[in-house]
């Protein structure tokens, strides 16, 4: 077998079971798991959290690893870094591994920022002689020079974040594996560590990112496995996977509306008003048919997706809604949405926050115009934006 | 490129489906993953991580004393109020004879010497449980959670001579010169504790239980190791064998001999300690490589 060169991955078959959650583990299951081989035959309880992967990445690419909670894709970077062992299957990563999966749980709360940052560091795999000579950096990169010698249990959350991922990002490993850190921390440190992602990728780390925010993983991967229920459902290049994933959560989102509340929606058409085809910067007109029971006093909520459940912009109208059949009529005027598929949501809540239409997605739909926004390499475009929006009630 | 037996989604440039259909339910047993612990390996992989274990012995030392008012002074006050404690309680109770020697120096010099099993075990036993939270995240060798702990109870012991200095001031004596042997004495014990502290952390993922009878066994073990009672009087044909299975025994006794008395050690017990203590480290060791395989998911 000759070895592949530094940076590189290769998963062959990797399988990977967790024992079934027991509340109380039984004194005698544990003798048994004592005296015989642990990993012998006859699991008795135990489900597969990675089932038969295979995977090879190359020194220097970058690999997304996307999927809905629970489809182990955390489990996969843990036996890609040997935190956790494989059940079956045969894992070599050459090089010095980088494992960013938590960023606070490496950090002490009753040590300062500046003794956290030795500890930390050292943990992740880096050598204290190399701290010493980054500190000043990460310090400034995590821009806690203030803060930095005041003990880390009264740090803010967004302090934390940073400071773990300022360790982080100096660890200057072979591989790099980031597992779902930039959740917290504000948009403008979201965007500095991904540019950070962007510049670890060119000097010839390899990248494994894991993230559901699909903005991050489309601007920092150029390649992309999806895991769904243990398996690999699809594996390339990043847009053409994201598209399969965004298409599935639809669907999902489509057989999972409800009709729990007691406004139906009956029919919903889009069209651009000057009559041409849907593009970017035209005036969307919307026109929903609904029924309610009884006349209402009501909020109206229309939003627009990208494919996740998460809206990229909802417009809202406050208003009283007739009994029976009526219809609401929305504009949104130069519609704010570059070229590609999209989803409009709408819900609608009365008087005590009750619930008469819930939140669900109605349709989807295609916007044509010029190319997705441009934006620098390694840029993630946020999407919270105001819209203009005219309203009619009929 | 490597050639393997079924090329996974190595063509990145094109979209792969996977096909669910095919995957079976079970791997196939050829394929499952042997944990293999080769001792020299295990070693070499340990001392390139060397640095974790001063850094997590640090962080734990660091953490221990910060926001006390007196601080480091503590690990100097502890010894000395466990001695008082400890006069107070025995000293008129000298049923068990102390060779002639004052009962506080007598009781402390085997306190010093107890204590630093005792910590090293009490914490480092439980050390994996409590970094958990690291346990589950980072991948360096676990051994160092462990031999973290026993850095700062050796730390701790260490400091502690300082009072055992002040009490030999008290009482007008000197240490004799072969207190030198000294050194030699506390490795065996590290050694010792190591094993033990090995094994106990790796059994006690797997066997929670073990956190509540601990500490039960260690105050038990004040009592089993002579720190109380003079090692003489374990019956002579019985010696060896003890100090086989129990290596502090004689590691306690020969560090009064030369220490307090000013004796020889005695060679022969002390070389049977010795090599109890590597029979227990190499068991110990062996017992945690084969667990550590799990640590992680039932942590």
């Amino acid at each position: 077998m000759p070895t592949l060169p530094e940076g590189s991955i290769q998963l062959e078959h990797i399988w990977k079971s967790y024992r079934a959650d027991l509340a109380v583990p039984q004194f005698y299951d544990q003798l048994k798991r004592l005296t015989r081989s642990v990993r012998s035959s006859g699991r008795p309880n135990h489900r597969w959290v990675l089932k038969d992967i295979n995977l090879e990445v190359e020194p220097g690419s970058s690999l997304a690893l996307i999927g809905i909670n629970g489809s182990g894709k955390t489990t996969l970077l843990k036996v890609i870094s040997q935190v956790t062992y494989q059940t079956a299957g045969r894992r070599i990563v050459q090089g010095r591994i980088g494992a960013l999966l938590s960023v606070a749980s490496g950090l002490h709360p009753d040590l300062t920022g500046r003794e956290n940052v030795f500890l930390y560091g050292t943990v992740l795999g880096m050598s204290r002689q190399r701290i010493r000579q980054r500190f000043d950096e990460i310090v400034e990169f995590a821009e806690l020079t203030d803060a930095i010698n005041r003990q880390v249990k009264f740090y803010s959350a967004g302090m934390l974040v940073r400071l773990g991922f300022s360790i982080a990002a100096f660890l200057e490993p072979a591989v790099l594996l980031v597992d779902e850190i930039l959740a917290v921390g504000d948009a403008n440190f979201q965007q500095k560590c991904l540019k950070r992602i962007g510049e670890i990728v060119r000097e010839g780390t390899t990248l494994i990112y894991v993230s559901h925010d699909l903005a991050s993983v489309e601007a920092s991967c150029s390649r992309a496995l999806w895991l769904a229920d243990a398996v690999v459902q699809a594996a390339g290049p990043t847009n053409e996977v994201l598209q399969l994933y965004r298409d599935s959560i639809e669907q999902n989102a489509v057989l999972t509306s409800s009709s729990e509340g007691e406004v139906r929606v009956l029919k919903v058409e889009l069209r651009a008003t000057d009559g041409g085809q849907l593009r970017s910067g035209c005036d969307m007109e919307i026109r929903l048919t609904l029924n309610s029971p009884e006349p209402t006093d009501a909020m109206f909520f229309i939003g627009i997706s990208q494919g996740t459940a998460f809206p990229m912009f909802v417009v809202a109208h406050h208003g009283v809604f007739p009994a029976g059949d009526f219809e609401v009529r929305c504009v949104l005027e130069h519609l704010p949405v570059p070229k590609g598929g999209y989803s409009i949501w709408a819900a609608m809540t009365g008087a005590k926050a009750k619930v008469l239409l819930p939140w669900n997605p109605l349709m989807q739909f295609d916007v044509f115009g010029p190319a997705a926004l441009p934006a620098p390499e390694g840029v993630m475009i946020m999407t919270p934006i105001y819209v203009e929006a005219q309203w009619q009630v009929n | 490129m490597a050639s393997i037996v079924e090329p996974g989604p190595s063509g990145w440039d094109t979209l792969q489906l996977g096909d669910p259909s095919t995957v079976p339910a079970e791997p196939p047993s050829e394929l499952l993953y042997h944990h293999q612990t080769r001792f020299f390996a295990s070693l070499r992989r340990l001392w390139a991580h060397r640095e974790i274990v001063y850094t997590l012995a640090e962080r734990d030392f660091r953490a221990q004393y910060k926001q006390a008012t007196l601080g480091i002074m503590w690990a100097l006050l502890s010894p000395v109020l466990t001695l008082a404690i400890l006069i107070i309680v025995f000293s008129r109770a000298k049923t068990f004879g102390t060779e002639h020697l004052p009962f506080a120096l007598y009781a402390f010099v085997g306190i010093l010497c107890w204590s630093y099993f005792a910590a090293s075990l009490g914490t480092g036993g439980n050390a994996l449980l409590t970094n958990k939270a690291l346990l589950s995240k980072t991948q360096f060798p676990r051994e160092c959670f462990p031999l973290g702990t026993m850095t700062v109870s050796g730390i701790n012991t260490v400091l502690s001579w300082i009072p055992l200095a002040i009490l030999f001031v008290v009482f007008g004596r000197a240490p004799a010169i072969a207190t030198l042997w000294t050194p030699l004495f506390m490795a065996i014990e590290v050694v010792f504790a190591a094993g033990v502290t090995l094994a106990v952390s790796g059994l006690i993922i797997q066997m929670r239980d073990l956190v509540q009878v601990l500490p039960v066994l260690i105050s038990l073990g004040l009592f089993v190791e002579p720190v109380i009672w003079p090692f003489y009087r374990i019956p002579k044909y019985l010696q060896p064998i003890y100090s086989f299975l129990n290596p502090l025994g004689p590691v306690i006794d020969n560090v009064r001999r030369t220490m307090l008395h000013g004796w020889a050690p005695n060679w022969g017990l002390v070389g049977i300690a010795a090599l109890g203590a590597v029979t227990y480290l190499l068991l110990g060791y062996r017992i945690f490589k084969r667990l550590e395989v799990q640590f992680a998911d039932i942590a």
